[in-house]
């Protein structure tokens, strides 16, 4: 009997588990890449923040479980990388590069990718070393959150940043669309769930929204791709199932984002 | 004491002219001379054994040459020597007095007591003597002398309140006025403070022509004792709005060796920067230099002033101004980037702050893809690279970044090259993977562009890091200039975060300069080098990761865009436009002549002789004139015109060439007439220019103590009315004390010998 017991529980506990990865798909939770030392004109660096699940007992940047910054890291960040070096001449890194705000060294990366954004939560410090870095000429994208709560949350930490910078819906006519090409048509583009939802939204995230952060001389400086899911489309661009033409939007922003914050 | 030995006053021997009165023949003179003193050395040598032992020696050689010359002196006395002079005939000659009455004049450094006016110490000096003395024997018109020359009355009524002097003007037009006089002399007191630079040439030939001899009397010290002067400012007069401009000061002082005072640059009443300065040693020109900020556009005075130390016997020479024309219109540079990099959107980052830069490029963002910025209309750089030399030439500079050499044709390379030989503008290359020997340009046909040597091989880029420091040439260069103070900007070079990569660019070529230094791992390699090339300039910034001296240094600091801007600055603001007006001198003093000159070309520069070029003058108070300019004889392109400037002011002058009904360019200068102002400089008396006038004239500088013989001396001239006079000299005491003292001579060593 005790037998018997222990196999349902162990049945249990395989198929929640199996159930818990297949939802996600993250095939590398937990995973410590090494960081490269290729030396290139171009890092793609990935912002390790300090998530707010601090309540939960998941505070920190560590490489752990429930480290939000990580989603999609690292296969997305190489992904993407092929495809920066394969169709444009910007010199990439082939890996990519974490950084974090806890010292200067995120200033040799003029280029910074976040997602998760609406877990961030600031110090003091780490905020005003995030607005000195996009104001000397930084540039923050921001992707992967979803609906209204994400958005407060996400605001929560955008404040501590820059308290009075408005953040505005771009255009199409913006130049970030058309830098490198030219995105009047753009979508919404869903993660990875899309293949056995068909929602290409997420919470009540219905709409895209293409928004953006601006210093004083009206230059992008936060790139704010919300109700999307871009790192998902990289992460699954060479999987079957997930529609090709999500990914290849996802691709042209991602590579008009790096383009321009290295023009701008 | 001259006259009692030789009869005669000095000029009859400097002016005189040597002949022999006696009826024989002048060839025999020598002849016998030469018979009479071989004669006497024959006759004492044959003697000699007969003669006392002690004649043996060199006293036997001593009675022979005193014999010699006693028998040549009789010799020449029996050919009847005289001078033949040109003297003014009595009563029937015209001397001119000049009087300089400037207000340094006024000066009160003269006289017994180093306390009466210069112009009194004149008036004195023609009163006391000189003048009764001449008037003896000679007409005399006295003038005063300022500007030009006008007869004056009475000599008291002389007031030194003219505000120049012009000397070469004065006797030029005395020559002018007085053709038709017999003018024997021309007097001239005056304290040499001439405004015009100098006696020139023409004058000095009008007087000589004349053989009209000039006789000078200097009044005032020769040497301050307790003073500054400002020599010289040197400035740019054309600037770009908010540049930084760089002047170097030169000043003397006198008496305050060691001191300190303060070099202040002001524009208008603003103080727009100002410096220490430790006083160097007595009379040695000191040099300074200062930077500081052009302003916005149009026309700047800007003063340069010592402050006035305690006990300066002149403070209005301690200032000195100087018209700078400041340009509103935007430089265009054409940045040709082969890929997207950071140093890329930093580069254009600083220039967006530059409001008097346009930063036009074109960046290969893939294989196929050319990405514009600051494009003016929807098809500039349409078609990529321009292959025309009118739409290059628009540019005003050009930035090669990480491209290829090969990526432009070879009639691309041609024109690149002709942008800065002909058109006269500047090329930057910087450093990057693509850039420099890594992109072919060392193989390329424009290498001779590259201020270095560029190394042969490939994999001169590292991506490593690299520190910079200055070199001596940048120390002093308005480029790398990012704190106004030479030291700490050296110290402030040396702080700077590494830069993120380097490129070997090799060594300089001769005649580059470098201007920055970078450490890179042992080796110090040439980072900032800069060369003239033609009419134009070129550089090499051998890195491409000078954007971490914004990244890595706090917000706000301005260093990595403020040197990107100078350098940008550098790389356009000379590069000159299709008509480039010019001046010898932009600051008239108390002269209105102006000769301007024009140099215009066409689209694709070349000289336009058939061009129509118009000055159109504007000056104060409203004054306006349209000169036309006329075209420069086997000068293609280049025109010229005259004009004068009536008023004291400042004047702008716009010119503008037009091909029929095509405007092909116009060019704005400035200049200023000031009166009076040059009075105040190089006050001291100036007795290098009465003597240089004088002798080249004939004439003489006279001392103070001299003056009583000028009267007589004066009338040994040949201008005017003149007879030549013929002095025998055979009566001169001097002669007759000759041949007694030889003949002592003689006998008194005789004796002393006892061989008598």
């Amino acid at each position: 009997m005790k037998l018997f017991q222990a196999t349902i529980i162990a049945v249990i506990a395989a198929v929640c588990c199996t159930v818990g990865s297949a939802y996600q798909r993250t095939a590398d939770w937990g995973y410590q890449p090494e960081q490269s030392n290729v030396k290139a004109e171009f890092a793609w660096s990935r912002l390790s923040y300090n998530s707010n699940l601090g309540s939960m007992g998941y505070r920190g940047y560590g490489y752990g479980r429930w480290a939000t910054w990580q989603r999609d890291y690292p296969k997305a960040d190489r992904q993407f990388l092929i495809a920066l070096n394969r169709l444009t001449r910007i010199q990439g890194r082939p890996t990519e590069q974490v950084v974090n705000l806890d010292s200067d060294d995120i200033f040799n990366y003029p280029w910074v990718y976040a997602v998760q954004v609406q877990t961030w939560s600031f110090s003091d410090e780490e905020a005003k070393r995030l607005r000195e870095y996009l104001l000397k000429g930084g540039f923050l994208m921001v992707d992967d959150f979803h609906g209204t709560a994400d958005w407060e949350n996400f605001m929560n930490g955008m404040r501590q940043v820059f308290p009075d910078r408005p953040v505005e819906d771009l255009e199409n006519k913006d130049e970030i669309f058309h830098v490198l090409y030219d995105m009047d048509d753009r979508f919404q583009v869903p993660g990875e769930q899309y293949i056995r939802t068909g929602r290409t939204y997420e919470k009540d995230g219905y709409v895209a929204k293409w928004r953006a952060i601006r210093d004083d001389h009206g230059r992008i400086v936060v790139a704010i791709c919300h109700n999307m899911h871009l790192g998902d489309a990289w992460e699954w661009a060479d999987d079957p199932d997930y529609p090709e033409q999500f990914a290849s939007m996802a691709f042209r922003v991602g590579l008009n984002y790096i383009v321009y914050g290295m023009t701008h | 004491m001259f006259e009692f030995f030789f009869k005669y006053p000095i000029p009859v021997f400097t002016k005189g002219r040597w002949v022999l009165l006696g009826s024989w023949p002048g060839w025999l003179l020598p002849v016998l001379i030469v018979a009479s003193v071989v004669g006497l050395g024959w006759l004492i040598r044959s003697r000699l054994s007969e003669a006392a032992p002690i004649m043996h020696t060199w006293r036997a050689g001593t009675i022979w040459l005193l014999q010699s010359l006693l028998v040549t002196l009789v010799l020449i006395l029996l050919w009847r020597p005289a001078i033949t002079v040109a003297e003014l005939k009595s009563q029937q000659n015209m001397i001119a007095v000049l009087v300089d009455d400037s207000r340094s004049m006024a000066i009160t450094d003269s006289g017994d007591d180093g306390k009466a006016s210069r112009e009194a110490a004149a008036i004195r000096s023609l009163n006391a003597g000189i003048l009764a003395g001449l008037q003896k024997r000679f007409q005399t018109r006295v003038y005063r002398l300022d500007g030009g020359i006008g007869r004056v009355a009475k000599v008291d009524d002389l007031q030194p309140t003219a505000t120049a002097t012009h000397i070469n003007d004065g006797l030029k037009q005395l020559a002018a006025e007085t053709a038709d006089l017999p003018v024997g002399a021309v007097v001239l007191l005056s304290d040499g403070g001439e405004n015009g630079g100098g006696v020139d040439l023409e004058t000095i030939s009008a007087l000589r022509n004349r053989r009209l001899p000039v006789h000078t009397l200097g009044f005032g010290k020769e040497q301050t004792k307790h003073d500054i002067e400002m020599e010289d400012v040197n400035l740019a007069s054309r600037a770009m709005a908010d540049s930084r401009m760089k002047a170097t000061v030169s000043f003397r002082e006198r008496g305050y060796s060691g001191g300190k005072t303060v070099l202040a640059v002001r524009d208008g009443d603003k103080i727009v920067t100002s410096k220490d300065v430790t006083l160097g040693p007595d009379g040695t020109i000191q040099t300074e230099t200062v930077f500081f900020n052009a302003g916005s556009a149009g026309v700047r005075r800007v003063q340069f002033s010592l402050e006035p130390l305690g006990g300066e016997e002149n403070v209005a020479n301690n200032a000195m101004a100087r018209l700078v024309s400041v340009s509103g219109d935007r430089r265009r540079i054409l940045y040709v980037e082969g890929e997207p990099r950071w140093e890329y959107k930093f580069i254009r980052r600083a220039a967006e702050d530059d409001h008097g830069m346009q930063v036009v490029s074109m960046l290969r963002t893939t294989e196929n893809k050319i990405y514009r910025q600051g494009i003016s209309d929807p098809q500039e750089l349409a078609d990529g690279f321009p292959v025309k030399a009118e739409n290059l030439f628009k540019y005003d500079g050009i930035i090669i970044g990480s491209v290829e050499a090969g990526y432009f044709t070879p009639r691309q390379q041609e024109l690149l090259r002709e942008f800065v030989d002909k058109r006269g503008g500047g090329v930057l290359f910087l450093g990057g993977r693509f850039a420099l020997s890594d992109g072919g340009w060392g193989a390329s046909s424009v290498t001779e562009l590259v201020p270095t040597f560029l190394p042969s091989g490939k994999n001169t880029f590292h991506r490593e890091p690299a520190t910079a420091q200055l070199t001596a040439a940048g120390a002093e260069s308005a480029v790398t200039r990012l704190v106004d103070d030479p030291a700490k900007n050296v110290e402030r070079w040396k702080k700077l975060p590494y830069m993120m990569d380097y490129q070997e660019a090799g060594a300089p070529k001769p005649g580059a300069t470098v201007l920055a230094e970078m450490n890179a791992g042992r080796a110090k390699l040439p980072l900032l080098v800069t060369q003239n090339y033609g009419r134009g300039r070129t550089a090499v910034m051998a890195t491409s990761g000078t954007w971490r001296w914004q990244m890595n240094q706090a917000l706000g600091d301005p260093t990595h865009d403020l040197f990107w801007q100078q350098l940008l600055r550098w790389v356009a603001a000379d590069s000159p436009g299709r008509v480039v007006a010019s001046m010898p001198v932009q600051r008239l003093m108390d002269d209105g002549r102006v000769h301007l000159s024009a140099m215009v070309r066409d689209k694709e520069y070349v000289p336009a002789p058939d061009a129509r070029v118009v000055a159109h003058m504007i000056g104060p108070a409203g004054a306006s004139a349209l000169v036309d300019m006329r075209p420069v004889p086997n000068n293609a392109g280049s025109f010229q015109a005259e004009w004068t400037a009536e008023k004291p002011g400042s004047y702008v002058v716009e010119v503008t060439a037009t091909r029929g009904t095509e405007e092909l360019g116009r060019d704005v200068l400035t200049f200023e007439r000031t009166d009076g102002v040059a009075e105040n400089f190089h006050t001291e008396q100036n007795r290098e220019l009465l003597e240089k006038l004088s002798s080249q004239t004939g004439g003489r500088y006279w001392k103070a103590e001299e003056l009583r013989r000028l009267p007589s001396e004066i009338s040994y001239s040949e201008a005017g009315i003149s007879v030549r006079d013929t002095k025998e000299l055979w009566n001169m005491p001097i002669v007759f004390l000759m041949l007694l003292g030889l003949m002592s001579a003689e006998w008194l060593l005789r004796r002393k010998w006892g061989v008598i």
